[in-house]
């Protein structure tokens, strides 16, 4: 009897082996199609040069540039897709084709790029520095997600907060003439919201992407009036101090990485703390494996002592919060005043970057600056005149979450109980 | 007392919500009266009166607008001037013409709340149904009027139900949660519709604006009293019929009791035999497709331009739509007309008092925020919960 369920699981492994083996094989196919097409694509690019400038220490200050040619990037990157596609088919499943897109992924954008450009200078220092720079409100609205959903509570509400806490923080700058005041009050309207999320999920057990689609909802309504009705009147409510940009000493002088990362707002270097803190906090502290807990299995955590409401109220609080201070940024650091609507979908990019980031951070950090380099490469096009239709860019970020939440390339998985509402037993 | 449990109690809810939600959002309107409040310090009394004055300017602005002058609608009774007739139905013709699309996009959503699946993508839907709907016009425009109509609606709907069905799709197949996808497709949605009018051939010649070509020479939706200035046209009709139509489908069909059984309890429709997936991605397609569809009947019945404003936020409004009507078709209408009569009687407010119609955005939410918690309602009103099935939302 044990032969034949032995014989059995043999075959079904036969034949998940030889699935993966054909998968595989048709992976590689795929890749190694690519890399055709970029070496196609390199036949007569040679004479088109492609330079991508660094600025050293300032803009327009000394450079270091990069010259090649455009069929050169192709030529590169092509290659690289064929030896990475013949291996994937080679190999097999055991093959790490994920982590090989981390490489094959920057040659094809580099080799786009040169195309798209025909021969003019890129600016790169500028392009990744805007990445930082819009990756900021995405980055936090990220780890407002990251936390509520970790704790278990879906969170669709962070373009609502986003409004809220730039509309806020706008009023409160101009009326205190302070903008550290604006960030406070923009982070407690944060709070407040997020406990009204909280609030309405857990207390009155409201479906939880109801009670966020309430919220934006609500926060487009309210932040619209008021800036309709007393705003756009009384023009000095709306006229904050703004945050400047910070150099750190020493550390912005050093070539290249000192103008890109210790030349930012505080909100940078805010941002970037946070992220690698709350990295630590979730992952590595009795605090952040109660809170993940909370969200996969909230019976078995409050079975153990853990008390799943009050740890998802508090989770809650703090994701309003950073996606309040996200919000005074957009209108106190990048815009210098509230306008309407100003979270331009950012709010629902941030909830992407969550996602794509496999709610873990520095994932979403990484999500944010991909979908802040492909807004800074439009601004780049449309500086140097290349006439790219930016709605193709614009999509990439809302195709590339759908691609991974429906798990055609690598499958995330969320915390098992964001969502679902809880009754303390 | 069945009268009182089957009819008045379950709508006593939803109108509950409604005023209460009217009461907080004059309330707004009252502390962001900044005029008015200057004087608050040195006369109190006179500024409140004065500040529930023109709260009540501003309602009685939104009646007018919404349902016409009395004085005009009795004068019109007699009256056989068109002019006349047409200036006294005018705000209440305005008003079925508002709530036109939002029956339509209303009906898509509770199909797919009824299914246990959240369509946040109605939006797109719409829009990439009008989009269909135009660029079957332009293509087709030597087709005969008639056939070129039922042509352009079939396409419009069929666009829209297809990017209902990725969704869908993508959850049966992959579990990938519909809400995140479908928010995602109403960028993608919006972002293809302002691609497609980059085109030479969708956009006026020589316009940079994201608009079409006028469609209404080619081809309109008929009109259903030939008066001068009066919009209303057919689509108005064939929302009602499709709201009799869904609700013959969710409660008298089999396909439509299998939605609502996978809706109940996926589980359960699962081990009963009902192919789950199957109904998650057709609840989807049709939802999808009755949102197209509304979104054909506004480009060719009501703008007669396809534009990248198109929706102005119909998709968005009918989730509220949909839950204060407890995804009941009837309720649907009935919500639909009151959203309709806010829209357009906001816009005479908007115009007389200078409030801005984002308000009822703002009262919407509310409206949301009391029918989906209920104890809330009921706790302001002291209410007591009857027993078990009395007062149960839904």
């Amino acid at each position: 009897m044990t032969s034949v369920v032995g014989a059995a699981r043999a075959l079904e492994m036969g034949e998940a082996e030889r699935r993966g083996l054909q998968a595989a094989r048709i992976r590689g196919a795929v890749i190694a199609l690519l890399g055709v097409a970029g070496l196609w694509a390199a036949r007569g690019a040679f004479n088109v040069a492609a330079t991508f400038s660094f600025w050293l220490l300032e803009q327009g200050g000394a450079a270091w540039s990069i010259t090649t040619t455009v069929g050169m990037l192709w030529l590169v990157a092509g290659s690289v897709a064929i030896v990475v596609g013949g291996l994937q088919a080679g190999v097999g499943a055991r093959f790490p084709w994920r982590q090989s897109l981390f490489v094959l992924a920057p040659l094809y954008v580099a080799a786009i790029l040169g195309a798209l450009l025909d021969g003019k200078v890129a600016n790169m220092t500028g392009v990744f520095a805007g990445s930082l720079e819009l990756a900021v409100p995405i980055t936090l609205g990220a780890l407002a997600g990251i936390l509520s959903e970790r704790s278990g509570m879906l969170n669709i509400a962070i373009e609502g907060k986003f409004l809220v806490g730039a509309c806020a923080g706008a009023i409160a700058a101009s009326i205190t003439d302070s903008a550290v005041a604006g960030v406070l009050v923009a982070v407690l309207c944060g709070m407040a919201v997020g406990y009204m999320l909280a609030w309405l999920g857990i207390r009155h057990q409201v479906d939880q992407i109801i009670a966020g689609v309430v919220i934006n909802i609500g926060a487009i309504g309210i932040t619209n009036f008021v800036f309709l009705r007393v705003l756009a009147k009384n023009t000095w409510l709306n006229t904050p101090p703004t945050i400047e940009k910070i150099k750190i000493p020493v550390l912005s002088g050093i070539p290249v990485v000192g103008p890109l990362l210790f030349s930012g707002t505080p909100y940078l270097y805010f941002t970037l703390a946070v992220v690698v803190f709350l990295s630590y906090m979730l992952f590595r502290t009795r605090w952040g494996l109660r809170l993940r807990a909370s969200g996969e299995k909230p019976s078995a955590a409050a079975t153990v002592g853990i008390d799943v409401i009050r740890i998802r109220y508090g989770a809650m609080l703090l994701a309003g919060a950073l996606a309040g201070l996200a919000g005074s940024y957009l209108s106190l650091s990048s815009a210098g005043s509230f306008q309407m609507g100003m979270s331009a979908g950012r709010g629902f990019i941030a909830l992407a970057a969550v996602i794509f980031g496999a709610w873990n951070p520095l994932g979403a950090f990484g999500a944010a600056l991909m979908f802040g380099f492909s807004d800074a490469i439009q601004s780049l096009m449309s500086i140097l005149g290349v006439d790219v239709p930016p709605q193709l860019l614009n999509s990439v970020p809302y195709i590339v979450t759908i691609v991974v939440v429906a798990g055609l390339v690598g499958r995330v998985r969320g915390p098992a109980a964001a969502g679902q509402p809880y009754t303390q037993g | 007392m069945t009268i009182w449990r089957r009819t008045i109690l379950p709508a006593l809810m939803p109108l509950l919500a409604v005023f209460t939600a009217f009461v907080v959002g004059s309330a707004f309107l009252f502390i962001t009266d900044i005029e008015n409040l200057k004087h608050f310090p040195g006369d109190p009394l006179g500024t409140i009166l004065a500040g529930l004055a023109n709260i009540g300017k501003a309602y009685s602005a939104m009646v007018i607008g919404a349902f016409g002058v009395p004085a005009k609608v009795a004068a019109a009774m007699s009256s056989s001037d068109p002019k006349v007739i047409a200036g006294a139905i005018r705000p209440i013709t305005e008003t079925l013409v508002a709530s036109s699309p939002l029956i339509f996009t209303g009906l898509a959503v509770a199909i797919s709340f009824r299914t246990g699946v959240f369509n946040i993508g109605v939006e797109g839907q719409f829009i990439l149904g009008a989009m269909g709907a135009t660029v079957a016009v332009l293509v087709f425009r030597d087709v005969p009027k008639p056939l070129l109509l039922i042509l352009a609606m079939v396409i419009g709907t069929l666009s829209g139900a297809l990017w209902g069905f990725i969704p869908g799709f993508l959850k049966a197949r992959t579990g990938a949660h519909e809400v995140i996808t479908t928010i995602m497709l109403n960028y993608v949605a919006a972002q293809l519709v302002l691609f497609g009018l980059r085109s030479e051939f969708l956009k006026p010649v020589g316009s940079t604006l994201p608009i079409s070509k006028v469609l209404s020479t080619i081809v309109r939706v008929p009109l259903i009293f030939a008066l001068p200035a009066i919009r209303l046209h057919y689509g108005f009709v064939m929302a009602l019929v499709m709201a009799v139509l869904v609700s013959w489908f969710i409660f008298r069909s089999t396909k439509g009791f299998e939605l609502r059984a996978a809706g109940f309890n996926l589980m359960a429709a699962r081990y009963a035999g009902i192919n789950a997936g199957g109904s998650i991605m057709l609840a989807m397609a049709l939802s999808g497709g009755l949102a197209g569809l509304g979104g054909t009947l506004e480009v060719l019945g009501t703008v007669g331009q396809m534009s990248n404003d198109l929706s102005s936020g119909f998709g968005f409004n009918a989730i509220a739509l949909a839950l204060l009507a407890g995804n009941r078709p009837g309720g649907v209408v009935a919500a639909a007309l009151l959203f309709g009569a806010l829209r357009t009687g906001g816009g005479l407010m908007q115009v007389k008092t200078g409030i801005p119609l984002d308000l009822l955005f703002f009262v919407q939410a509310l409206v949301i925020m009391f029918v989906a918690a209920p104890a809330l309602i009921r706790s302001i009103y002291r209410m007591k919960v009857q027993n078990a099935d009395g007062v149960a939302a839904q």
